[in-house]
């Protein structure tokens, strides 16, 4: 390894402002990378998968790594906050526990310590032959996503499959998250779901001169039930090879779902939010039948293929499995 | 190319010209000689680089070295008061929580981060905290006993 694991030479660039790295992109946006966390960002760059003339840390810029929670305008996050602050903070653990679960879920204490949810929802997609070192990439044909033809995960693939394997974009989306983006053009709010563009290449769909800066998630109603689930290989530290996140507004007594949001994650090219579900829930009263529908049209659209640590039809078993149990945790059962 | 960084590590001030380039753990081991931080998978996954940045335990490996100017650095080696080893250490010597020692450094620091924000762990707790730091000699049971004993006062 040694010398391999080194990361490449580039210049670093420390703004002091959103004024400041919004005028550099302008000029260099195609020859750098923003960092904000850096977890993902230097290691692809030790393995050579970006060689950016320009390293753009955010980490200067203040007042970004802040959040706060009014009951009125819901939660708003700057793109800095550490996922180990929405893991462990009491008011996101309190009003919104799906995303302290799903920051909780990621890598290990130290990676969230590290990673902020800005980084974590801008991951680049994955695949098991794309998130390798040099040296091991070499011994395959140059893939799409690499620039090249040739998909290595799927022999007669004419597109990427790359997945994206963020924790918490499912979640957000889950609950109806928007996203700030900014750059010398202006600023502009996305639905969270919208960022994601479903190409295994390019998975968001961002310019190259825009940044993300902040997150939005509206108050939730007190009753309204969130969870997510995660599959991987070590407990301890993975990617998600499969995840559900699911919102529901849930009358307990009369168990009829008012609205029902459930969002596929690392299946695909982009977390997929099940609007099918959401149409066969709304208004209806749960019960075995209807919740063994809804997880059957999970485990349609779930189509992961073989680019991961676990088999496909594993994971697209998982699918199912996780959205009964949400489900059934929505209705108040204990499974 | 290199720029002027101040670090401040284990309450030292070290005045150092690097390359941006320049990660934590190699300024450390390489620049400064204190190899008491450990590199084994240089990629994030292993915990053996884990220093403490502010107080919180980060990966070195995956840390840029300019960036830590102005940040207080923890390793190893700044964990003993003069000859006297700190609780941790000798509680992980004591209990034979040590057997290659290549996860160790990382294994207590991570530790120290626990205690310090929780001095009286549950057994969860102090798995879920050391579950980023791996150790293939696969003594993670001492390991947890010698940290909970220094969480008892023992």
């Amino acid at each position: 390894m040694g010398s391999r694991m080194r990361l490449p030479d580039f210049q670093y660039i420390e703004p002091e402002s959103l004024e400041e790295v919004c005028l550099f992109l302008k000029e260099h946006s195609h020859e750098s990378k923003i960092m904000a966390g850096g977890t993902e960002l230097l290691l692809s760059m030790k393995q050579r998968i970006f060689k950016p003339k320009y390293v753009v840390n955010l980490c200067a810029i203040q007042n970004l790594d802040r959040f706060e929670f009014d009951e009125d305008r819901g939660l708003r996050l700057g793109a800095l906050v550490r996922l180990r602050y929405l893991e462990t903070d009491p008011i996101i653990l309190e009003r919104y526990p799906i995303i302290s679960q799903a920051a909780g879920e990621v890598g290990s204490v130290q990676l969230r310590q590290m990673g902020t949810i800005g980084g974590n929802l801008c991951l680049d997609t994955r695949c098991y032959y794309y998130n390798q070192s040099d040296f091991w990439r070499k011994c395959r044909p140059i893939c799409i996503k690499m620039g090249g033809k040739k998909c290595n995960a799927m022999g007669k693939g004419k597109k990427c499959f790359a997945v994206f394997s963020g924790d918490l974009a499912p979640a957000l989306i889950a609950l109806g998250a928007k996203v700030k983006l900014l750059s010398t053009r202006g600023k502009r709010t996305l639905l969270l779901s919208d960022l994601y563009a479903g190409d295994g290449v390019k998975p968001l769909a961002m310019q190259p001169d825009e940044i993300l800066v902040g997150v939005e998630v509206p108050t939730l109603p007190r009753e309204a039930f969130n969870v997510y689930f995660k599959y991987r290989i070590r407990r301890s530290i993975d990617f998600p090879l499969a995840s559900v996140a699911a919102m529901l507004n849930i009358d307990r007594k009369k168990k009829v779902c008012h609205e029902a949001k459930v969002v596929i994650g690392a299946v695909s090219t982009k977390p997929d939010e099940l609007k099918v579900i959401e149409e066969l829930l709304k208004g209806k009263k749960l019960e075995g039948s209807l919740i063994e529908e809804a997880s059957d049209l999970a485990f349609k659209v779930a189509k992961p293929i073989a680019n991961a640590g676990s088999s496909p039809s594993y994971r697209k078993r998982i699918i199912k499995v996780f959205v009964e149990k949400a489900l059934r945790q929505g209705m108040g059962e204990s499974i | 190319l290199k720029e002027m960084v101040t670090l401040q590590i284990n309450g030292e001030g070290y005045e150092l010209s690097i390359a941006p380039k320049k990660t934590l753990l190699e300024v450390l081991r390489e620049d400064i000689g204190l190899t008491g931080t450990k590199e084994v998978c240089d990629s994030g996954s292993c915990g053996a680089c884990t220093v403490l940045l502010d107080g919180k335990p980060i990966l070195s490996c995956l840390t840029l070295a300019v960036a830590c100017k102005g940040k207080e650095i923890t390793t190893i080696e700044g964990l003993r008061k003069g000859e006297t080893l700190h609780p941790l250490q000798s509680s992980f010597i004591q209990r034979g929580a040590i057997q290659c020692g290549m996860c160790t450094p990382g294994m207590i620091l991570s530790a120290k981060a626990l205690l310090d924000e929780k001095p009286h762990p549950t057994e969860i707790e102090v798995r879920k905290a050391i579950a980023g730091n791996l150790c293939r000699c696969t003594g993670f049971v001492k390991i947890i006993e010698a940290i909970l004993a220094v969480s008892r006062g023992e």
